[in-house]
């Protein structure tokens, strides 16, 4: 087993550093790349879903009998014959709580209650709206607050998957919505709450929001006896065969997941999906069965969590915090996907950068009926640094102490524990901090603006702990002309993992990144990978890449040694083969493994002496004008700063940085769905807006901080979603700077704020 | 999507054959930006659509003449944001041209659809009402006359017979007249108006002679705002007039509420801005 002190033996040299433009860019803008949605396979059926029209219900009775009658439908598909292909028709990574079709009861408005199949998608369609449906409705929850108390329970019985240890005592768990109940507890809140000069607590919230990559969802299963092979636009394909494996109860050796170019994922296409589905249609079809979501159908699949969080603060006479209480409630929606994963992993940072000596969280997984929600582009940090970001401001500013020097003064350092026990490494807090200031220019005054425009400025930093522990698989194989080839199963979605993982090989094996082939992900053929989710690839599966390129570059010396080259002899590559097996033949194959060390959370404290290989560090500062009269907020400047390590593509890591920031802007000013008695009200782009090239910040700065993560390969770590944690709360705070409001819920959308502006001004507006 | 017929007639009168008056699955189509959209997303399911896209191309032209402008119904939203002729005459369509949509649905879309269509947060319609445009529409029984501001009776929903199609549409002369547009978007940059605000005027430097104010978006319907206009007929503009004005169209109008604000939020924002039009309009020079 791998330990994190390897540090490997290669040194930052003429691949890694260097900006090599994406490798997969030009297939991809000449529209040569290949991707799940566009593809199609020879006989193969479309299908078309009829959804629920009802949040919570039981099916009375499902009438299929008109569509079955429309020429060219091949099957219409209820879970009754999903039954007869797969018995136990149930699924997910850490529940197996979702039915492939609707089971006897409706969970969520837009859950699938029968498919239909054609060769013609549109007769499918049709034949889709043929169907008609009876349920006898039941009252519904879908707060999450409420969810925790109510007597509506989403499931009758709860049904972890086994896979995970803290969610075992769930197990057949009833008259409960509660998916899981992470909590920490250091110290005595209670006793330093009482001893505390101030206590602040205050309660945020964020909305419902989704992923929409530009390529929807999409499976294709091909199923013989023999094996079943899957098409399918996954983030992780590893896991994707374990469930098949799992519901056909074969080996996995049966069970072959291919993946192409992802269009995006962002989280939405993690663990499980299409794949069941399309897994029993394919099985009852027996032809090739594609089932894909349109745009639309994405507002049904899976979406970010809101929350709300309680969050109180105990601070001394010379402003040092003592004591902070978090209660963070995550509204899962109707199935858990892997929001007990969400409510656990991002829950143990909910008391933020700061060294507290008293900590309190409880992070509540709730089942509601709503579309399912997962992990989005920071397995939930980022709504935390909202809630905590905004209630630090909100101390500094009622406490008079500069935002930056209350927080320099409560600073998690280096060496310190942070509150899970674990002690701070590489963590450039101070360093992000230090850069943000400046950058901002914190320390100038500002000009405040004039007439109905006023200006102002705030920051956040924040604090992120890797998925763990995770492991990751990579064989390096050199052919006997030289060349090289890359087999690992990081989804390249347009991170430009590819293009990363070549420059490590070319960097240990002296050959430019461009010259290693990445092979595309086949699990016949590329080896386990836990998945790309959580900024956990560049960290993990780099070390794996960089051990089997070592390993490759360690069997090729062996070799050259065996066939009696001297020591330290630079023979071609393909010399070499040729002296060993008398003409070009033959593979070098270098594997590596990568699991880092880890000591899961004690049950009962959730505290840990090593619950993370690395730590995400992120800044974010904003300068924002607020028009008083109509609540509209310009972002005039945009500065991002994390601590990443070292880059191992510079261009790619700018790139990275300003799409997550845009990409939680987004999520920060507007974007919301909006629900009608579980009914999405505005489920299509022309109604849920992204933002736009209009919508980028005036200025923006994509920022690392000159640092070295000790035990990343060649000194990396992950930076897929860090810029995201702190764009909420700087600009919130930036408001409030500006103008003296206080936004509590996201989106900080004109309306909130005038909203706002009123009541502060003593004319609150209606609420017509 | 389920099949249906495509007929392509070579004139307009051959197309007003093929539309049906009493059949709402019979539809003309022109550059379908917003009906492809009805059919992607199952609300519409026609039997038969009629494109305009090969009639006479005289409907698809630009012709100036003393007493205004021409524009053929199936003139592109771009062909008029590149009209010379079109700028000269009344700058604020070119410039409310610029952020309508995109350039992809502007390279596609009519003018005639744009105003068929009825959506209340359509942004050409509110500016030609505000010009005193006019239309001439082409039906069975010939052609008839009617002003932008009396095709709307609702939304989505205009006094149009299901086998009339708008023909052509007037923009008159504008000698004198100083006009804005606003559109206020309350989603990303791009997204639909939560609020339009077209207003033209009349004026002698800061003095307003007349004014015709429209307001769409916030609205069922674009519409003209009589109360806000004659708030600011004969007035020398200052804050307290554009108050008056635009507490006097906050009054008036008919709001809607949906995913992009309140009534009461919507309200605020036509009080706002009406003056802030009307400044926009005295800023902009004489046409």
């Amino acid at each position: 087993m791998a330990t994190i002190t390897d540090q490997g033996t290669a040194k930052v040299g003429a691949q890694v550093g260097r900006s090599v433009p994406r490798l997969e860019g030009r297939d991809k803008v000449t529209g040569r790349a290949e991707y799940t949605h566009t593809m199609r396979l020879s006989g193969m059926l479309h299908v078309k879903l009829f959804r629920s029209t009802v949040a919570h219900g039981r099916i009375k009775s499902v009438d299929t009998s008109a569509a079955k009658k429309l020429p060219g439908v091949a099957h219409v598909v209820t879970i009754e014959d999903v039954r007869k292909v797969i018995p136990d028709p149930y699924y997910g990574p850490a529940f197996h709580d979702q039915p492939i079709l609707a089971d006897g009861k409706v969970r969520f408005v837009g859950e699938p209650v029968a498919a239909v199949l054609a060769a013609d998608p549109h007769v499918a369609e049709q034949a889709a709206q043929l169907i008609v449906a009876e349920y006898e409705e039941l009252p519904a929850v879908y707060d999450e607050v409420e969810a925790l108390t109510s007597k509506v329970h989403v499931h009758d019985v709860l049904k972890p998957a086994g896979t995970f240890a803290d969610l075992k005592h769930l197990k057949d768990a009833k008259g409960t919505n509660l998916a899981l109940d992470y909590r920490l507890r250091r110290g005595d809140v209670d006793k330093a709450f009482a001893s505390a000069a101030h206590v602040f607590e205050h309660e945020f919230r964020t909305q419902k929001v989704l992923h929409l990559s530009f390529e929807p969802h999409a499976t294709i299963a091909d199923y013989k006896d023999s094996g079943v092979t899957l098409h399918t636009a996954s983030q992780g394909p590893s896991f994707v065969r374990t469930e098949i494996a799992r519901l056909l109860g074969w080996p996995e050796n049966k069970v072959r997941i291919k993946v192409p170019y992802l269009g995006s994922g962002y989280g939405s296409k993690l663990y499980i999906k299409l794949e069941a589905l399309a897994l029993a249609l394919s099985m009852i079809a027996r032809l090739p069965v594609k089932v894909a979501l349109t745009m639309e159908e994405m507002f049904y699949q899976i979406t970010k969590h809101p929350s709300t969080f309680r969050i109180k603060s105990g601070v001394d006479k010379d402003g040092k915090i003592i004591a902070r209480k978090c209660e963070v409630y995550w509204n899962g929606g109707a199935y858990a996907d892997i929001g007990p994963r969400v409510t656990q992993k991002s829950g143990l940072t909910a008391s933020g950068p700061y060294d507290i000596d008293n900590v309190w969280i409880d992070s509540y997984a709730l089942y509601t009926n709503m579309t399912p929600a997962g992990a989005l582009r920071g397995f939930g940090v980022p709504q935390l640094v909202w809630a905590y970001e905004s209630h630090t401001d909100m101390i500094a500013r009622a406490l008079k102490i500069d935002a930056v020097e209350f927080r320099r003064k409560n600073l998690l350092r280096e060496g310190r524990p942070h509150p899970t026990g674990t002690v701070l490494k590489d963590a450039a807090i101070e360093k992000v901090l230090d850069r943000l200031v400046e950058r901002i220019n914190w320390k100038q005054p500002m000009d405040r603006g004039t007439g109905v425009v006023r200006r102002g400025r705030g920051l956040g930093i924040a604090i992120k702990a890797v998925i763990s522990p995770t492991t990751s698989v990579a064989i390096v194989n050199v052919s006997a002309d030289g060349s090289v080839a890359l087999y690992c199963g990081t989804i390249d979605m347009g991170q430009g993992s590819d293009t990363a993982m070549a420059q490590m090989v070319g960097e240990v094996l002296n050959m430019p990144a461009e010259s290693v082939r990445v092979v595309q992900r086949d699990t016949d053929v590329t080896p386990y990978d836990m998945g790309t989710l959580g900024s956990r690839s560049l960290f993990h599966m780099g070390h794996a890449v960089r051990r089997a390129a070592e390993d490759a570059q360690e069997k090729l010396k062996a070799l050259a040694c065996e066939v009696g080259e001297p020591e330290g002899s630079n023979i071609p590559i393909p010399a070499l083969f040729v002296k060993k097996y008398g003409m070009q033949a033959g593979n070098v194959i270098g594997t590596g493994i990568y699991k880092p060390d880890y000591v899961p959370p004690a049950p009962g404290t959730g505290l840990s002496s090593n619950v993370t290989p690395f730590w995400m560090i992120s800044g974010a500062g904003a300068e924002v004008e607020v028009d008083t009269e109509t609540g509209h907020i310009k972002i005039a400047k945009l500065i991002s700063v994390l601590d990443i390590g070292k880059s191992i593509n510079p261009k790619i890591v700018e790139t990275q940085i300003s799409g997550a920031a845009l990409m939680q802007l987004g999520f920060t000013m507007f974007e919301k769905m909006h629900l009608d008695g579980g009914q999405v009200t505005n489920a299509s782009l022309a109604d849920y807006k992204i933002p736009g090239f209009h919508d980028v910040p005036t200025a923006m700065e994509n920022l690392t901080v000159d640092v070295t993560q000790s035990n990343g390969p060649f000194g990396a770590k992950g930076v897929g979603e860090v810029s995201t944690f702190c764009v909420s709360p700087a600009i919130a705070n930036a408001i409030d700077d500006a103008v003296g409001v206080r936004l509590m819920e996201l989106p900080l959308n004109p309306e909130s704020v005038l909203r706002a502006l009123r009541v502060k001004a003593g004319k609150p507006l209606g609420d017509e | 999507m389920i099949p249906f017929e495509l007929a392509e007639p070579k004139s307009l009168t051959e197309a007003i054959k093929l539309l049906a008056p009493d059949d709402a699955m019979v539809r003309p189509i022109a550059g379908g930006t917003a009906l492809m959209l009805m059919m992607k997303a199952g609300v519409f399911h026609p039997t038969r659509l009629v494109s305009l896209g090969k009639i006479e191309k005289k409907y698809s032209g630009i012709a100036a003449g003393k007493d205004g402008l021409r524009i053929g119904a199936m003139t592109t939203l771009s062909a008029l944001e590149q009209s010379l002729d079109m700028k000269k005459l009344a700058p604020v369509i070119t410039r409310t041209l610029r952020t309508l949509s995109n350039v992809r649905v502007r390279n596609v879309a009519t003018v005639g659809g744009a105003l068929a269509h009825a959506d209340p947060h359509m942004d050409l319609p509110p500016v030609l009402i505000a010009l005193g445009a006019s239309m001439s529409i082409a039906g069975p029984s010939g052609e008839r006359e009617l002003a932008v501001e009396d095709l709307f009776t609702g939304y989505y929903e205009t006094v149009l017979q299901k086998n009339e199609l708008i023909a052509e549409v007037r923009v008159p002369s504008q000698d004198g007249t100083r006009a804005a547009y606003m559109k206020v978007t309350t989603g990303s940059a791009d997204d639909w108006p939560a609020l339009g605000v077209a207003v033209a005027l009349q004026s002698d430097g800061n003095a307003v002679k007349s004014a015709r104010v429209v307001v769409s978006a916030a609205t069922s319907k674009a519409m003209r705002l009589p109360g806000a206009e004659a708030a600011l007929a004969g007035q020398r503009i200052d804050d307290k007039i554009l108050a008056r004005a635009g507490e006097a169209a906050a009054n008036e109008a008919d709001f809607i509420a949906d995913v992009r604000g309140s009534v009461s939020y919507k309200r605020e924002l036509l009080r706002v801005y009406i003056g802030r039009a009307v400044r926009a309009a005295l800023e902009s020079g004489a046409h």
